[in-house]
């Protein structure tokens, strides 16, 4: 079993580049193929703009006792909506569209460590996100009036990408669960409930009572009111949303909580996408 | 040393079973064909070699080593069906990527040029023909300058130009020494490039030659007419391998049809509503079982 036949390589063969040359590829291949696509940038970036518009501005300017403004909650708000968004749709469609049309299948049958894909996924993600919270930072400034001191941007900036992580395995375990082609629908029926029972369209206070109950059982809500929390004091967040002050270690921990579950999730998915279990 | 083994491998899906202890070897430099018509297991078979699936019993080995392995899998290229690409990238991007996967790599206008992809190299994948994703499907097979090429049933969207530059690629690529295994419904295909040919059929191999052994087994052409030749005086002919009576038509299996027409009407025979069409390989392969083979 030890011995194996030697290789047969061409005359012209070559040494490739190495693990660091084959995730730069992979990084620069996942970016390059959905900046390409305007429907996927128009989906991701320009719907939160969009919807910031429409619901942030009018009382945009209101400001709270510590000076924070609603607008620039109502910005957290469509920050977080839209990294949900593509959280969503770039890792759990994205990748029940690419099982589907079998090109993941043809991928596996290449020495690709199967974590390459999945770092190449997250660093597309990371740009996206970063470029769609810059788009609607700038928005923020330019229309609404936001002023924020620049630790609290950073800090926003921040909590926006490293809680947006937090869900990727949400989209994930979306990918490898879900049916290819009913994917999309799960999708929407997923991030555009979450995203209203969450708080980020309307603040929770102006929501049904059962909505607010059913609020701190979802990741999404945790998510919300740590980057609420970065942007103003507890008590704007408090007058914003509507809700009692609590405390950032528990929303933390729901989101790392949540993390390992459909991370686990995801895993097991994987697994029985891989044909490992003898499917 | 075989670098493809499979032990008596089933597979079953549910009830149905896939393949039934199914055993083939595969030694360096050689081009096999698994032959067989759809549905006959030829796709299961390729996945297991390939680690794609698991065997429900039996073992697959490639290179000595696990499928899944790292190893085995950087000495492979794989063509497979329906792969659906990625439309918004470019033919030269998505081989570079295929590129960095592997150790080793054949040079990018080498992969380009042997697929005959070098005019379209700029093109986004989304803009290509049919035949052209996949001479793609090729190049991305190519792109890691395996040992082992497995390719499953690759010309099944090709016209005949098409197929013949194809498989012309193929023989360019197995003169560097390599080793190929394909799987077709083509008789002639495997007859042209194959030095060996593996039969299947309901999940079990059937038969197992060289292309000229599986040839004088199943004809390739089949000669359907209305004549008032005499049944017992046509299957006496060298060139008619079989020949039957089945409804109102005479049947004849053979590889010469022109020499058997020939003799047929030198030999003053009235010949009417007369066919000459590729063996319908399912018919062809319930013969060669014994099977009844059903009108």
């Amino acid at each position: 079993m030890s011995q194996t036949t030697p290789r047969c390589l061409s005359p012209t063969s070559q040494a490739s580049g190495g693990l660091l040359k084959m995730l730069a590829t992979q990084i620069r291949t996942e970016f390059l193929s959905n900046w390409r696509v305007p429907e996927f940038l128009i989906g991701v970036a320009a719907i939160p703009v969009m919807l910031f518009m429409m619901f942030g501005l009018p009382n945009a300017r209101v400001t709270f006792p510590d000076g924070t403004t609603v607008g620039a909650l109502m910005m957290a708000s469509f920050s977080a909506y839209g990294l949900l968004s593509l959280v969503i749709f770039s890792f759990g469609v994205d990748i029940a569209n690419e099982r589907g049309r079998g090109w993941l299948r043809l991928v596996r049958a290449t020495p690709m460590p199967g974590w390459t894909y999945f770092v190449g996924k997250l660093a597309m993600s990371l740009l996206f996100a970063s470029l769609i919270l810059l788009v609607l930072f700038a928005a923020a400034a330019l229309f609404a009036g936001v002023r924020l001191p620049p630790m609290r941007w950073l800090a926003t900036f921040g909590t926006l990408l490293v809680g947006g992580l937090s869900l990727s395995t949400l989209g994930f375990a979306l990918g490898y669960l879900a049916r290819p082609r009913a994917a999309s629908t799960l999708g929407n029926l997923i991030y555009l409930p979450l995203s209203f029972a969450s708080g980020f369209f309307f603040p929770l206070g102006q929501l049904p009572e059962f909505l607010r109950t059913l609020a701190p059982y979802l990741p999404t809500y945790h998510y919300g009111r740590l980057v609420w929390g970065a942007v103003g004091s507890p008590e704007a967040v408090g007058l914003f949303t509507g809700l009692a002050p609590t405390e950032p270690w528990l929303h933390t921990l729901w989101l790392a909580g949540s993390f390992v579950v459909f991370g686990a999730l995801a895993l097991w998915g994987y697994r029985r996408d891989q044909g490992q279990e003898g499917v | 040393m075989n670098i493809v083994e499979m032990e008596q491998v089933t597979k079953r899906y549910g009830p149905t079973l896939a393949l039934a202890e199914v055993s083939l070897s595969v030694a360096p430099g050689e081009i096999i064909s698994v032959l067989g018509p759809n549905g006959a297991g030829k796709t299961t078979a390729i996945a297991i070699m390939l680690g794609l699936r698991q065997p429900s019993s039996g073992r697959a080995t490639l290179f000595g080593q696990p499928p899944q392995s790292r190893c085995a899998r950087a000495r492979v290229g794989v063509m497979l069906q329906e792969s659906g690409v990625p439309g918004s990238l470019t033919v030269s991007e998505l081989i570079s990527l295929f590129q960095s996967y592997y150790p080793h790599t054949l040079p990018l206008a080498e992969v380009l040029a042997r697929a005959d992809l070098s005019s379209k190299r700029h093109a986004l994948i989304s803009n290509l023909s049919g035949g052209q994703k996949q001479r793609l499907y090729f190049a991305l097979a190519l792109a890691g300058d395996p040992d082992l090429l497995f390719l499953d049933e690759p010309t099944v969207a090709m016209d005949v130009e098409l197929r013949r530059t194809f498989w012309a690629q193929v023989q360019e690529f197995a003169a560097l020494g390599k080793t190929i295994l394909f799987s077709t419904h083509y008789l002639n295909e495997a007859d042209a490039i194959a030095t060996r040919i593996v039969v299947i059929n309901r999940g079990r191999i059937i038969a197992e030659g060289t292309p000229r052994t599986i040839k004088s087994l199943v004809a390739e052409k089949t000669v359907r007419l209305n004549t008032d030749a005499p049944l017992e005086r046509l299957q006496g002919y060298p060139s008619v391998q079989r020949a039957e009576q089945r409804n109102s038509h005479l049947f004849i299996y053979t590889n010469e049809p022109e020499a058997c027409l020939a003799q047929l009407f030198r030999e003053g025979w009235r010949v009417s509503e007369l066919t000459v069409a590729e063996t319908d390989l399912e018919a062809a392969f319930m013969s060669l079982t014994g099977q009844e083979v059903q009108a």
